[in-house]
């Protein structure tokens, strides 16, 4: 029993040296993809952000505003417009993310003490640009603003700390608990990664044992006895490098670029194995539905391709409908990337990750029709 | 004479594959329903939240009715420290917590400048964002309250009361997208991206399968037939399916999933049609690369992620590598993805895309060169020997 399975190890093993496309599934190809996915984020925060300007007062209090919005880092005042139709011509053709329409006799409203109204019109098709915009320009005017009334208050009051206390009398103090940085690359990449990752799991899988088939070796490869055994002897090298390869993007996040790591590293690298071989345990299954390899290889794409929509870290699942729920139980990533952010995040107790394990875990069950399937198909 | 008979023959070799048929059939059909799944309820709301008011004052109170009232928020646990708090947020019970201090009406009325303070799991950030603009919303016109409030004690009538809140507003005001639906972000350019891959999945088996063949010796249309009949064949037979497709997707599923329509019917069929036979002519030419019917699917699936986010839809532009944008120009879905999303998504004109217009049939005339090129030398390389 022992022996078919180590025999079965290094079998595959001597095939994967023998295979250049096997070998790349293994190494080459997920590196670059992870790598491609790295760079896009790698800067993590967007800087210079362009926006057009229409500046209808041309007054000293509208220019210092504009100088305000353009000294911030997010955003960046890439042109002045005439008037709002060229603006938003300009943000039609994508060269800007949105307009400011400074109102005429901005200056003179403002010292009339008729509060006038600074227009943004953001880019909303692009959600994630529209509130990077939306929070820096927010913060910006009010800042600006409070400057103005600043300098007002003190004309009157000759009093500084009386003259802050009335530009704001309740304070908001704001704490991003976890991703303190807010830092998108961590945020994206954290789950864009394991959701390459999967894909090639189930790849390499099904490749292994679609090769076997279609070259027509399998009853030679199997013979008679110890079916089991060799099935597991054949998917452990698999089950070696990728989750080694797990853990080393997640010592690559968390160890090398500095974020921190809240909990414990063992409890997710054990997860990540636990994953590992639900993913190809149900690689199995597809192939047992025909012992087809290219239609295994069609039904492990559509099955792993939409993954990251579902994991609920861009948009969330409390606002997700029941069959979009039930499609993210059955995809053993999303119960990972779950405990993968509880630890690395909240430094969750491990006696609160029981049922993720759990859950993904029971994934394993499905090993019991596959090889019921494999032994029928090979007694034929 | 002689092209009917290689159609017939293409045709034969494309429908009797399941795996080309699952893929640019079945595939196309059941994306078209999942991928906007997650996203079916549009956008953020009702995020549970837990409350810690140290303070029990009336004003207190105030603000925990203000925040119950904002969309985003609901405050679904009342803790008594932020302790029992933030364990609720680890259990993931709640996803923010907002504490009032002790003494807060107190230092108000002293005028103190007291701080609520607002902690939320940034690990997600459309739920960070949600509470931070409600929670902003709500303290900020609580805070406005108050303002006017101690003006009028002051004696300041009502009205300059209110304008003395602070000297000038910022009013933020969509684009497109009104309603920050995130079908509407994410859907128009997945859509886009899905009719690439599976049709570059199906001609991807299909030239990696007639390579197999002609490697095995096989006989067939694909040894001796004219290329040209051959690569107009699949011009014709995928540009029928994908074109019937496109309608689907365009026409019945963004109706059906309430996407905007901006863009007139005959310019989204204009861009289409460029779009479809640039990546016919991409697919010809991968399929032309692969040596075996296998290798198509894996490569298509592993760029899909990184294609869609190299566009600069969801991630700026301006904070990708430079190389990464150039790179991504030669694939058909780039220049698809941003011509559609200007047209159709923020209403532009036909001749602000011009230059993705371009680019896509520059591919398509390119990529069939190169595919021609690579099927020849592919039969000259089998046949031969």
């Amino acid at each position: 029993m022992f022996k078919a399975l180590s025999d079965a190890f290094f079998v595959e093993l001597s095939e994967i040296k023998n295979s250049l496309y096997k070998l790349l599934l293994l190494t080459l190809l997920p590196i670059f993809s992870f790598a491609l996915m790295i760079l896009i984020f790698y800067q993590g925060v967007a800087f210079e952000l362009p926006i057009t300007v229409v500046d209808n007062d041309k007054s000293e209090l509208s220019r210092k505003l504009l100088f305000n919005i353009d000294a911030s880092p997010t955003v960046k005042i890439a042109s002045q417009s005439l008037n709002a139709k060229d603006a938003v011509e300009l943000v039609k053709s994508s060269s800007v993310y949105g307009v400011i329409i400074i109102p005429s006799h901005f200056q003179r409203d403002i010292l009339q003490r008729t509060q006038p109204k600074v227009i943004a019109m953001l880019n909303a098709q692009y959600i994630l640009i529209g509130k990077i915009l939306t929070g820096s320009l927010v913060e910006t005017v009010a800042y600006s603003a409070a400057e103005v009334e600043f300098m007002e208050d003190l004309v009157i009051t000759q009093n500084s700390d009386s003259a802050l206390n009335t530009i704001s009398p309740i304070g908001l103090q704001i704490t991003p608990f976890f991703n303190t940085y807010e830092n998108y690359f961590l945020f994206l990449v954290s789950a864009l990664l394991p959701s390459i990752w999967q894909i090639f799991i189930v790849i390499a899988t099904i490749v292994s044992f679609g090769t076997l088939f279609k070259e027509k070796k399998e009853q030679e490869y199997f013979g008679t006895t110890n079916i089991t055994a060799k099935i597991i002897g054949k998917m452990l090298p698999y089950t070696f490098v990728y989750t080694l390869m797990g853990a080393l993007f997640l010592f690559y996040i968390y160890g090398t670029l500095g974020w921190y790591f809240e909990g414990s590293f063992s409890v997710t690298i054990f997860g990540m194995f636990l994953t590992v071989v639900a993913y190809q345990v149900i690689a199995l299954l597809f192939f047992v539905t025909g012992f087809d390899y290219a239609r295994a290889l069609s039904l492990g794409a559509v099955y792993t391709a939409p993954a990251f929509a579902f994991l609920g870290v861009t948009f969330p699942i409390y606002n997700m409908n029941s069959f979009a729920l039930f499609w993210r139980d059955i995809l053993p990533i999303s119960h990972y990337v779950e405990l993968q952010i509880s630890q690395a995040n909240y430094g969750a107790d491990v006696f609160f990750e029981g049922d993720k394990l759990l859950f993904i875990g029971a994934f394993w069950l499905l090993f019991i029709p596959v090889i019921v399937r494999f032994k029928s198909r090979l007694s034929l | 004479m002689r092209f009917l008979e290689v159609f017939s023959s293409e045709a034969k070799l494309i429908f009797t594959d399941v795996a080309i048929v699952l893929t640019i059939i079945g595939g196309v059909i059941l994306y078209a329903f999942l991928y906007p799944q997650p996203y079916s309820s549009q956008s953020v709301s009702g995020l549970s939240v837990s409350f810690v008011d140290l303070d029990k004052s009336k004003v207190s109170r105030e603000i925990a009715f203000k925040l119950n009232a904002t969309p985003q928020i609901t405050i679904t646990r009342n803790d008594m420290s932020e302790r029992d708090a933030k364990e609720a947020l680890v259990k993931g019970e709640v996803k923010a917590i907002i504490i009032i201090p002790q003494n807060f009406s107190k230092d108000l009325t002293l005028g103190l400048s007291p701080t609520v303070a607002v902690g939320a799991d940034s690990s997600y950030f459309l739920i960070y964002g949600a509470v931070l603009e409600g929670a902003m919303k709500s303290v900020l016109t609580q805070s406005a309250g108050i303002k006017v409030a101690k003006i009028m004690i002051g004696g300041t009538p009502m009205v300059g009361a209110i304008d003395a809140y602070t000297p000038y507003i910022l009013q933020t005001m969509n684009l497109f997208n009104k309603n920050n639906s995130y079908t509407q972000y994410v859907i128009p350019a997945v859509y886009i991206i899905i009719l690439q891959q599976t049709m570059l999945i199906g001609l991807g088996i299909l030239g990696g399968g007639v390579n197999e063949r002609l490697r095995r010796k096989e006989k067939g249309h694909y040894s001796d037939a004219p290329i040209w009949m051959m690569m107009s064949s699949r011009y014709i037979i995928f540009g029928l399916i994908f074109f019937v497709h496109m309608l689907f997707y365009f026409g019945f599923s963004f109706s059906f999933f309430e996407v905007t329509h901006l863009a007139k019917i005959s310019d989204i069929l204009n861009l289409g049609l460029a779009f479809i036979t640039a990546s016919i002519s991409f697919g010809i030419f991968l399929g032309a690369l692969f040596n075996s019917r296998e290798i198509a699917t894996p490569v298509i699936l592993f760029s899909s992620l990184p294609l869609v986010f190299s566009v600069g839809f969801i991630w700026p532009q301006e904070a990708i590598p430079e190389f990464i944008q150039d790179i991504s120009i030669l694939i058909p879905s780039t220049s698809a993805m941003q011509g559609f999303l200007r047209l159709n998504q923020m209403g532009a004109e036909f001749s602000a895309i011009l230059p993705q217009f371009g680019i896509l049939w520059l591919q398509a005339l390119i990529y069939a060169i190169l595919g021609y090129y690579y099927i020849n030398k592919n039969r000259k390389k089998y046949v031969k020997n």
